[in-house]
């Protein structure tokens, strides 16, 4: 897990010394407009974004019925222009609806982390210190786990699906959102406007409302976007090895692994849902990287 | 892909010292298997079918061995290290085992009436200290019903089963016998004796890297003249990833792969590579529930569901490495009997069937059915499954599927349809094997109903529950056939599974390897094989 | 320092302590009986039950925590239900296995993402590092296991240049020109996701140390003099190491993907079996001794680091 703690160092930025909010976020958001390539990734991730709701309207057949007499026809057959997959479906269309299910298995891990992370990384920060070790010393147990091997051994351990996948993805997220967000959370707490706060005896719920949350919330969001790649890849994974989602689903790592026996015959075809997980998962470390460097005000810009 | 030249002249230029070392020796056989680590080497193999495939029958043999030199047929059974067996007439539960003499061990000791008796033990007696718990789970599962044994003789050894039990021989195979001796010369451990286990068969064991690989060399001393191997060494490496298996075999790693992807067929034959597909004694069904709240309680139901589904566009989907299913048994078998129904693709009796039984396209039969991700003899489960939803779907069949991996699959089997590990599920797509006469009682008898057995979903017909009673109590091999055939035409009738294939047993052979006539086996032989 | 790594230590304790507890729950909410796949499907239940007791499994889970955990501390493992294997044994032998790809691939991933990160720093904005940078995240974004199927089939099959998988012939460390052929493909796919991550991390870490101890006028007038980059090396090294030692982690756990796809008998497909298997007694070492030397590895990096950096010895 503490591998995903690496990509953390280079994520969460640190809370910017004493800037109002509202002037900072334009800042940021007007860096972002200056670069292009951020631009371009979340143009491409919105694109991805609307096909997959939309999938009824943009996919030209039904995901999950196929025609037996057409399987595994290469990209480029009228009708099917990005070919069959093994059992006769249209790969366009499979491509489509999949992609609601791989956001989805790749967005809610991150997103239910976040929440449960960002809840015990608060209590944790703001707490006192019985409760700070307490959650950050389980924390770092599960933290002694590689990620790949935590995931899979939880998904072999309960089984296979949707809900499993989304669940022990959330358990591998959950510690080091904790940490990022306790390491914000101390470094904000310590500043003036905070320690000011305290003294004119604020409530708590108001300081962490006020002072702590805006502040901490970038660097939060900033972190957990840099975790949708590697979640999208991993829930892939999981399916990879018959662990995650189950058929006849639509579903990128689903349909990368059936494919895979096929990829001596088709090999374009086979390797499309790598490529759709390869564009998705690419967009979104772009975009983060682009927010992280439009936050972090000590790069030359 | 296109061969661009340049590209691969730069690659095999930069790599030139790699590739040149690609040994590639003379009459080696190398083999990919399926299994995902090299199967127990102790003399009782593990994983399954393939376990005794590989590292069972080429480097051990039983009293009774199966005979792979009829390839028309079933595969039958042949003299081992008895030369004889007859039932006691005066005792329908005593067998009686002549032993061949003058066999060795590979270790240099004789096979005596002691051995035997020796090897009965590390199986059935607890209490031996050659007791070996894993390998008595393999065997006992199966040979449960031996009882107890006897040295009549230096050349005779007696052995009993628990009750009258004509099928017996049939189980004697699965005992494979090992050396004694070198068992006490491995410090009396089994795991140390796996590394150079000692038996009689056309091959030895010689080398074994744990995760890697097993070889076998020639035992130029084998008792049977006719099997001495033509090959120096047959090495087999688990590869459990098809597309492994299939890389390996087209970049010459391995001269012989088991089970390639059926797509990959086509292209493999193009590039010159044999395609072996032979029949044997496998059938990949769903097992119904019959229980309270399945919907395949209903006899009409299921019989519906056997006329819904195209059998023959499964099998063209599978490149032809399959045959429709039936029965148990395929028809031209002669178990197979003379059922009344026939259950080829007949979408309208289907639909008729299941109006019978108050269904219809506005009111789906709704079922599910728990199907694996992968594992022994269950071909391409899940895309086969996809298929048969498709297909069923119009004619009034909502199927679901609970989609486990393998390992609960198996829990489930052996729990009863209704325990917690049955998941509430109507039905399992599980694939078995009649190797044996004794199959049918294994899978439809009421003695079967699981957890004592694998009648998974406790189909109970009290007609054939005679019949097959009968027929293991019988010793007329003419009236047990009569018996047999008889059963099987009612279980088909009956429709207590879905059929749907039997497998050919696909595997893929390097165009160097020569002279390999598949027996309708789970098990091979491999002597006659040569390398170019 | 004595005071830091007597903390360091007691900590390290705690957590492997947690991390047994963890290995050990995790197992045993499995469903089912583990011993139901050790047994052909033909096996009575009768025959089950008989071997759960042999096994232990019948009894209450703290005994069976406590007696394993105190087989542990002498370094037994216990048997493999499946092949009734040691599983000490067995679990060094494929971590040996492991170390022969995930070496290589550290000491690749290292090299190869320092370089690439420095020269994207000192190029910073110019379109060599707008290049570096997006090749270092396109490898953090291919799914290994995919890229792992198309180096073999462009490799092994179409050019049939180095073999497609497995270890080669003998097993252990590489002893041939023809043992080594063997690792190319593994240890590249495996080290993408590495040089993506340090490749990152030096990156951003250089442009810190350039933006906090250079101030423009002095970057102006010559930022790739010798000095500098010394200057820039020398502060980047702590966190570089210890993400090394992090990725190291990685390369151990995650190899499991790389080694499906390559054969490759190490640690990953233990655990796979195991996992398949339900054999309880080899997935719990597994994970017990994966987890146990990443935290190990952890506590050199921290030790590590507090002796180049004596700040961290908080």
């Amino acid at each position: 897990m503490a591998d995903i703690a690496a990509v953390q160092r280079i994520a969460a930025p640190e809370v910017a010394e004493g800037i109002a909010p509202r002037g900072y976020w334009r800042t940021v958001a007007g860096r972002v407009r200056r670069d292009r390539l951020t631009v371009t990734a979340g143009a491409i991730l919105l694109a991805i974004v609307l096909l997959a709701i939309f999938a009824p309207w943009a996919a030209t057949h039904d995901p999950l019925q196929g025609d037996i007499l057409h399987r595994l026809e290469p990209v480029g057959t009228p009708g099917h222009l990005l070919g069959t997959d093994e059992t006769g479906r249209d790969i366009w269309s499979r491509l489509v609806y999949g992609g609601r299910l791989s956001l989805f298995c790749g967005l809610s891990p991150v997103l239910l982390a976040t929440i449960i992370g960002g809840v015990l990384g608060l209590l944790a920060g703001m707490g006192g210190r019985l409760l700070n070790s307490l959650i950050m010393r389980i924390c770092d147990v599960f933290y002694a786990f590689p990620s790949v091997l935590l995931a899979i051994a939880i998904c072999g351990v309960i089984g296979a699906g949707i809900a499993n996948t989304i669940l022990s993805l959330t358990v591998v997220f959950i510690p080091p959102l904790v940490r990022v967000t306790e390491s914000l959370t101390r470094q904000v707490r310590s500043r003036d406007f905070v320690e000011a706060a305290r003294a004119s005896a604020a409530p708590l719920h108001a300081i962490i409302r006020h002072q702590i949350l805006p502040n901490v919330l970038g660097g939060m969001l900033v972190y957990a976007t840099s975790l949708v790649g590697i979640s999208i890849i991993l829930s892939a994974g999981l399916s990879f090895l018959g662990l995650g989602v189950t058929p006849p689903a639509a579903e990128w790592g689903l349909m990368l692994n059936a494919l895979r026996q096929a990829i001596f015959v088709e090999p374009t075809v086979a390797a499309l849902p790598g490529v759709a997980i390869v564009i998705t998962s690419l967009c979104f470390n772009l975009l983060s990287d682009g927010l992280r460097s439009a936050m972090d005000v000590k790069l030359p810009s | 892909m296109t061969r661009t030249t340049l590209p691969r002249i730069i690659a095999a230029a930069l790599l030139l010292s790699f590739a040149a070392s690609v040994p590639a020796f003379a009459q080696t056989l190398r083999i990919a298997m399926t299994a995902a680590d090299i199967p127990t080497t102790s003399g009782i193999p593990n994983n399954g079918g393939e376990g005794y495939r590989f590292l069972g029958f080429p480097a051990f043999d039983g009293l009774v061995n199966w005979d792979f030199t009829h390839p028309n047929e079933i595969a039958g059974l042949t003299p081992g290290l008895a030369t004889a067996w007859k039932i006691d007439p005066s005792d329908h539960t005593r067998w009686i085992f002549t032993l061949r003499q003058g066999v060795k061990f590979t270790d240099g000791t004789p096979v005596t009436a002691d051995a035997i008796i020796w090897n009965l033990q590390r199986l059935y007696d607890e209490k031996s200290p050659q007791f070996d718990p894993a390998g008595s789970a393999i065997v006992r599962s199966f040979v449960n019903m031996l009882d107890h044994w006897q040295k009549v003789d230096d050349r005779t050894v007696a052995i009993y089963t628990k009750y009258p039990f004509s099928f017996f021989p049939y189980m004697v195979p699965n005992i494979l016998i090992v050396s004694p001796t070198e068992w006490q010369k491995s410090g009396r451990s089994w795991t140390e004796f796996a590394r150079h286990p000692a038996g009689t068969g056309p091959f030895q064991i010689s080398k074994v890297v744990l995760g890697q690989f097993a070889e076998l060399t020639r035992n130029a001393n084998y008792w049977d003249k006719t099997r001495i191997p033509k090959l120096a060494k047959m090495i087999v490496i688990p590869m459990p990833e098809a597309t492994t298996r299939l890389a390996a075999l087209r970049s010459g790693e391995v001269d012989w792969i088991e089970v390639p992807p059926p797509d990959a067929i086509p292209s493999l034959k193009a590039a010159g590579f044999q395609i072996s597909l032979w029949p044997y004694p496998h059938v990949w069904p769903y097992m119904f529930k019959m229980t309270d709240g399945s919907p395949f309680k209903d006899e009409r139901v299921r019989q519906a569901l056997n006329y819904a589904i195209d059998r023959d566009a499964i099998v063209k989907f599978l490149n032809g490495t399959a045959k429709p299913a039936y029965g148990l048994y395929p028809p031209g078998n002669p178990y197979f009997g003379t059922p009344e129904l026939r259950y080829g693709y007949d979408p309208a009796k289907a639909k008729a069937l299941l109006k019978e039984a108050g269904y219809g396209p506005d009111h789906p039969v709704e079922a599910k059915i728990m199907i694996s991700t992968a594992g022994s003899g269950q071909m391409l489960p899940e895309p086969m499954n996809e298929i048969i939803q498709q297909e069923v779907k119009p004619i009034g069949f909502d199927l679901h599927f609970d989609v486990v991996e393998w390992g609960t699959m198996l829990v489930a089997k052996r729990n009863g349809p209704d325990s917690p590990a049955g998941h509430g599920d109507d039905a399992l797509n599980n694939s078995l094997g009649f190797a044996d006469p004794a199959s049918m009682f294994r899978y439809f008898s009421k003695a079967s109903w699981s957890p004592n057995g694998i009648n998974w979903g406790h189909f109970y017909d009290p007609k054939v529950d005679a019949l097959l009673t009968q027929a293991q109590d019988s010793f007329d091999p003419t009236q047990q056939t009569k018996l047999l055939a008889e059963a099987h035409g009612r279980i088909v009738d009956d429709a207590p599974w879905l059929f749907v294939v039997h497998d050919l047993n696909p595997r893929a052979l390097s165009p160097k390897v020569k002279g390999f006539v598949p027996a309708q086996s789970w098990y091979q032989d491999f002597t006659h094989v040569t390398v170019e | 320092m004595a005071r830091f790594l007597a903390a360091r230590l007691l900590h390290t304790v705690l957590i492997l302590f947690g991390v047994s507890v963890v290995a050990f729950g995790l197992i045993h909410m499995i469903p089912g009986n583990p011993l139901d796949i050790l047994l052909p499907p033909e096996a009575p239940k009768s025959l089950v039950d008989h071997l759960r007791a042999e096994f232990g499994f019948d009894r209450p889970l703290y005994v069976q925590y406590l007696a394993w955990l105190g087989r542990v501390f002498r370094g037994n493992l216990g048997t493999s239900i499946f092949t009734g294997r040691e599983v000490t044994r067995e679990l060094l032998r494929a971590l040996g296995n492991t170390l022969v790809i995930a070496v290589p691939a550290a000491v690749l991933a290292f090299g190869l993402g320092t370089t690439l990160g420095t020269v994207a720093a000192f190029n910073y904005g110019k379109p060599l590092d707008k290049l570096i940078s997006v090749l270092v995240i396109l490898g953090l974004s291919v799914p290994h296991y995919w890229l792992g199927i198309v180096l073999v089939i462009v490799f092994a099959v179409e050019w049939n240049v180095l073999p497609a998988a497995g270890m080669g012939g003998s097993g252990g460390l590489p002893t041939s020109w023809h043992d080594l052929s063997f690792l190319v493909l593994p240890v590249a796919t495996l080290s993408m996701i590495p040089i993506g991550v340090i490749g990152r991390m030096v990156r951003s870490t250089v442009l810190e140390i350039l933006g906090n101890d250079f101030p423009t006028a002095l970057r102006a007038k010559g930022l790739r003099s010798r000095h500098v980059v010394f200057h820039v090396l020398k502060n980047a090294a702590p966190p570089t190491v210890a993400v090394m030692g992090l990725q190291l982690g990685y390369l151990l756990g995650g190899s499991i993907l790389v080694e499906t796809v390559f054969n490759w008998p190490g640690s990953g497909q233990l655990m796979d079996l195991a996992i398949f298997r339900r054999d309880v007694p080899v997935l719990q070492g597994t994970v017990l001794v994966l987890a146990a030397f990443f935290v190990l590895i952890n506590l050199v990096v921290d030790i590590v680091q507090a002796l180049i950096d004596p700040r961290m010895r908080r």
